[in-house]
């Protein structure tokens, strides 16, 4: 095996033993026999280029277009030319799919589902890094550098999963890059010659293999032995200093804890994206809906529930997402005893209202929607995957309409000891005003369900709250006790606060966020506006399940159930059916606003104008993203074929030069086809020498072309034409030169070897001229410019004459 | 413009010129190209200068040229004490008519053979000046023209210095080629040894062409065409000449003249109408070499002229526009020979 085979090999393992790394982020493992294929044909074609002694560049070239192609092929088979070349199309699917990916690495924890996205991220991303890995330890033969990339693939493994991706994979992949280190130095010191072993062989055994590679050498022992003792320091002395948080051998981290392995979702802090939406001049329609619910003014649009209190905020806890199954579970907690009806709702969500979050009655039992939705069971939400958004959609929800009474809910059994510790659990941080403010208003209440009640009545009316939007949010531990000292602001604030003062008095509590139920509009439909959003507690109680609250004053609608003293089959009179949404709409809904950002990722809505730019382009990446990917691959293949198509071009133009019967035109056509041979021989290797005559330029093309009979006489046909026409006083003799040409092309092309005829069409030296076309209308151009110049400024003119005298 | 005439008497020219050559040949045999530069000078209206170690037939190409033409013809041998009025002529004053009377010298004759030119001194060799160039000769005021065709072929040896006088730069000036010899090829030598053992083969040598058909062959030499790129290329050979770091002397005016003209006879002998740069590369050597004075260093290096000479050949570009036709309409594609690798590397 030549020194460079194995180095190639070794850059290979050492890029697949660091992509190990990535495997903790992932739920299957599967891709990375993947990515080793991909990569074996990437490291292979770079061999290939290599072995063919082709310029570095000219490899590199090489083994990018070779991973492009296997990516195409990959990921975007069905969209591709002939299934291999990335036309737009393909192109496209890929942007997509990065995009996408993008989106399910912000939305999914660790490990994440493996969706085509994620897959072409990291399968992508390893080829990335092992090109970069081959071209600078293989190619350019400096396996040093080759380190960067390798720790640049475990660092982002190990930022993504949360703080170290485990000892073994560091290991792994420092083996690795140890092994690319010796690899290379072997390398070397075999090109230096025979190595001797040192003194330390048997006596009489051979220091060393007659290639210098056959035994371990002494300086190659030395290096392993440096690189392994370095290894051991640097895992070593992490572990031994207190300051560094347990090194790479002190356990799992906190990575490994954070979601129950899966499919899980996160993020989203609606808190600020609320206030916005809540602040639009306009309420601008984010859906329809129809229902036969019997009571319009408690059906809340549900988007997702905020689990998870970190004494300043309320996130969605990180869950495993599941398919949609035909008919949802039965919630949670609700017995048999509590009324229960069905009722059928068709929603058509607006398509500037694109978000990740299906708007669901609480709670659905059947949902009928198209798309790429999934499920989690815990909070009932359906979740868009792959880069599926509510834009556009229509879907059928049945839910069920749960109408306990007030005796049911304080007659509620203990809630299941699980769902109690992890819905009640508040942060130490937590300010003890809190718990404090929480145990004086509730003070005298029987059971849950009255403390329940009191806290929502001290927030709605005794409390002397205010509900202003325009309060600054705030975050930390410290909002919520500016919240209840200083009683301003709106429903994110209301409902954070009530389900953490409902936790600290041991009622399992979350945040639901959606909308209330919108306006209704004479054809029977019931328009949903951005100010509809609006948070709200949901407190479970045992044999109701999540019940929900409302503690905001002026929005929404109090839920019957929490007015003790009307009986539940009564129609409630508190007859405030849609306050804030009566209150707003009048505007026209305008589809150019996009990113209503409730369900939305912080991230995604940071930038709310850019997606809102794009939203009229249709699903997946912006327009101009693409259009741009396809321009810059178009160019990227054809630029390598600019010379071939000049050369067809150019021949055209000369052999068709003209066709008139003047001696002038006689004359053309001689000295083009001339042109044309000169450049043809040039194409296959004979420079052009312009101190030769046609006569002795014909003869030497003949002679290193390795022309015989009619190709020959045919140069030396189209030699005494010029010469005739250069230099007789009439030019005479009737040849057909476009004939000649061919003839001695013709002639050159089969005395060329294979790989010479290639080049010559496909990188023919003569399109050089292109170059030198350029340059020199650039020269014009700039002695034409420096004379304007000299001409309208005559301070220019005036310094130079003595640059001319000179 | 060619004519119907003009082209009847290259006809003439070519077969004219091949006869002298081959008889020519028949006696120096083995060196055509040799043979065929003489013949060139002879139409263009030069001077040959034959340079060549001894022995190797410089005397007998110029007397086989000589003979091989039915035409005056006059040998000097120059040695140290020859004196300019053994070449010129000399008046002398005659006692019955009381007069002067010219008494020509030897170069009163169509072909001048100076042999061993220099070994005279350079006062005598001085006296060719005038007559060589502008073919006449002015005694005591009186000129006399010389006949017509009018050639000088000179021979020296390069090798031996003692008591020999160069030419000088105005004297080398004046021939329109020099050319070497060269020692033939072992089977033309083993030839030579058969042909010449018994008699000399220049005693059979008969004339196969007359003064006459020189004359008119020189003057058919004059229609042929020179297209102005061909001029232009001949101008920037010598120019280059001028400017090339390894000379300090470059070629004269004459120079340019006497190439052109020797293009138009090496033209006419291969039976062209016109003259192709060719024409030029092949002579440029043999017309410019001889005038061109290399710096000290380039003979330290030891460079020699002729392989400047075969420099500036390679460096300069050979004209490919301003043909009759050619110019007329331009080609797409640009100059043939715009800008090349070869030209760049050299």
């Amino acid at each position: 095996m030549s020194g460079r085979t194995r180095l190639a090999l070794c850059a290979f393992a050492a890029t697949m033993m660091t992509a190990g790394a990535l495997l903790p982020l992932v739920e299957t493992s599967t891709w990375l026999l993947r990515a080793a294929f991909l990569l074996a044909v990437q490291s292979g074609v770079g061999a290939l280029a290599r072995r063919m002694r082709l310029a570095r560049i000219l490899t590199v070239s090489l083994q990018t277009l070779a991973t492009l192609l296997t990516l195409t092929v990959a990921f975007a088979r069905e969209h591709a030319l002939f299934g291999v070349l990335p036309g737009p199309q393909a192109v496209q699917r890929l942007a997509v799919l990065l995009t996408t990916g993008a989106d399910d690495v912000g939305r999914y924890a660790i490990p994440a589902p493996a969706t085509d996205g994620i897959l072409l991220m990291l399968i992508g991303g390893v080829l990335l890094v092992g090109l970069a890995v081959d071209v600078l330890a293989v190619t350019f033969r400096a396996a040093a550098a080759a380190g960067l990339p390798l720790l640049a693939l475990y660092s982002v493994a190990a930022g993504l999963s949360d703080g170290g991706a485990g000892w073994l994979w560091f290991v792994l992949a420092g083996c690795g890059y140890l092994l690319l280190l010796l690899a290379e130095g072997r390398d070397r010191l075999s090109r230096w010659g025979r190595v001797f072993g040192g003194a330390s062989r048997a006596p009489g055994g051979p220091a060393a293999g007659p290639d210098g590679s056959g035994h371990a050498l002494a300086p190659v022992r030395t290096g392993r032995r440096i690189g392994v003792v370095a290894l051991g320091i640097a895992l070593a002395v992490p572990a031994a200093l207190p300051a560094l948080d347990g090194g790479l051998l002190g356990g799992t981290g906190p990575g490994q804890g954070g979601g129950s392995g899966g499919g899980t979702i996160s993020a989203v802090n609606p808190l600020v994206s609320l206030q916005n939406n809540l602040n639009q001049p306009e309420n601008r329609e984010v859906m329809t809906y129809r229902t036969n619910s019997a009571s319009p003014e408690g059906f809340y649009l549900r988007i997702l529930a905020l689990d998870q209190f970190s004494g300043g905020e309320w996130r969605p806890s990180t869950r495993r997402l599941r398919d949609v199954p035909d008919r949802l579970p039965q919630p949670a907690g609700l017995g048999p005893d509590v009324a229960v009806t069905e009722i059928r709702t068709n929603i058509s969500a607006s398509r500037s209202y694109r978000q990740t979050y299906l708007p669901l009655p609480y709670p659905a039992s059947e949902v009928d929607v198209r798309g790429r939705w999934r499920y989690e069971p815990e909070g009932r939400t359906l979740v868009g995957d792959d880069g599926q958004t509510t834009g556009g959609a229509r879907y059928e929800v049945s839910s069920l309409a749960v109408e306990p009474t007030a005796a049911q809910l304080a007659a509620s059994a203990a809630s299941p000891p699980d769902l109690a510790r992890e819905y009640t659990r508040v942060p130490p941080s937590l300010p003890d005003v809190v718990e404090k403010t929480a145990a004086q208003v509730t003070e005298g209440a029987a059971d849950d369900y009255e403390r329940a009640v009191k806290l929502q009545d001290w927030f709605t009316t005794e409390g002397g709250f205010r509900y202003d939007t325009t309060v600054t949010s705030g975050t930390g531990t410290a909002a919520i006790e500016r919240f209840l000292k200083e009683r301003e602001g709106f429903c994110v604030h209301f409902s954070f606060a009530m389900a953490a003062m409902a936790r600290t008095l041991g009622i399992p509590a979350r945040v639901a966020v959606g909308f209330t139920p919108g306006t209704a509009q004479a054809d029977g439909s019931v328009s949903v506006g951005l100010r509809d959003a609006h948070a709200w507690p949901e407190l479970y109680f045992e044999g109701v399940g999540w019940t929900r609250f409302e503690p905001t004053p002026s929005r929404g609608s109090t839920p019957a159930y929490t007015l003790p003293d009307v009986p539940s089959q009564d129609p409630g009179d508190p007859a405030l059916p849609t306050d804030g949404a009566s209150a707003a709409p009048t505007a026209a809904p305008s589809a150019s606003e996009s990113c209503p950002a409730q369900g939305r990722q912080p991230g995604e809505c940071g930038a709310s104008t850019a997606p809102g730019v794009a939203d009229s382009a249709g699903p997946g990446t912006p327009a101009g993203t693409v259009v741009l990917w396809v321009l810059g691959s178009l160019v990227v293949l054809t630029l390598p074929l600019v010379p071939m198509f000049w050369r067809m071009r150019a021949r055209a133009r000369r052999l068709g030069s003209s066709k008139g019967r003047t001696a002038a035109d006689a004359a053309a056509r001689v000295m083009a086809a001339w042109r044309e041979i000169t450049d043809t021989a040039w194409d296959h290797g004979i420079a052009p020498d312009d101190s030769q005559t046609p006569r002795r330029a014909a003869a030497r093309v003949v002679r290193l072309g390795g022309l015989e009979g009619p190709a020959a006489a045919a140069v030396h046909r189209v030699a005494g034409a010029v010469e005739q026409v250069l230099y007789a006083p009439e030019p005479g003799g009737a040849v057909a030169p476009a004939e000649d040409v061919r003839e001695v092309r013709e002639g050159l092309r089969s005395s060329a070897g294979r790989w010479d005829r290639l080049r010559a069409t496909l990188a023919p030296r003569s399109a050089v001229r292109v170059i030198w076309a350029v340059s020199e209308r650039l020269a014009e151009l700039g002695s034409r410019w420096s004379r304007v110049v000299g001409r309208v400024r005559p301070a220019g003119r005036l310094r130079r004459p003595s640059r001319q005298r000179g | 413009m060619t004519t119907y005439d003009d082209r009847a008497s290259l006809t003439d020219l070519t077969t004219t010129a091949e006869r002298v050559r081959r008889s020519v040949e028949g006696v120096i045999e083995g060196k055509p190209e040799v043979v065929r530069l003489s013949l060139t000078v002879l139409l263009a209206e030069g001077h040959l200068l034959i340079e060549d170690v001894p022995g190797v037939g410089k005397t007998m190409l110029a007397k086989a040229l000589a003979r091989s033409i039915d035409c005056s013809v006059r040998r000097i041998q120059f040695t140290p004490d020859l004196l300019p009025s053994d070449i010129t002529g000399v008046s002398i004053f005659d006692q019955q008519r009381r007069d002067f009377e010219f008494k020509p010298g030897a170069i009163f004759a169509q072909i001048v053979i100076g042999d061993e030119i220099n070994r005279a001194s350079p006062k005598t060799q001085s006296a060719l000046l005038e007559s060589m160039e502008e073919r006449q000769v002015t005694i005591d005021g009186h000129t006399y023209e010389l006949p017509d065709p009018f050639m000088v072929v000179a021979t020296q040896n390069p090798v031996e210095m003692e008591g020999t006088y160069p030419l000088p730069e105005a004297q080398r000036d004046r021939f329109m080629a020099r050319v070497s010899i060269g020692y033939p090829s072992a089977e033309a030598e083993l030839q030579m040894l058969d042909v010449h053992g018994g008699a000399s083969p220049l005693d059979d040598l008969q004339p196969v062409a007359h003064a006459h058909d020189i004359v008119k062959l020189i003057d058919a030499v004059r229609t042929v065409h020179v297209a102005e790129s061909v001029k232009r290329y001949a101008v920037e050979l010598v120019a280059a000449t001028r400017r090339h770091a390894d000379l300090r002397l470059g070629a004269s005016p004459r120079a340019t003249l006497h190439l052109l003209r020797a293009a138009k006879a090496s033209a006419a002998l291969a039976g062209r109408d016109y003259a192709l740069p060719d024409d030029v590369q092949a002579l440029a050597v043999a017309v410019l070499a001889h005038r061109l004075l290399p710096t000290a260093q380039a003979q330290l290096n030891r460079r020699t002229a002729e392989q400047v000479v075969l420099d500036i050949l390679q460096r300069v570009p050979v004209p490919t526009s301003g043909g009759a036709a050619a110019s007329a309409q331009p080609v797409p594609g640009g100059p043939v020979y715009g800008r090349q690798p070869g030209a760049r590397r050299l």
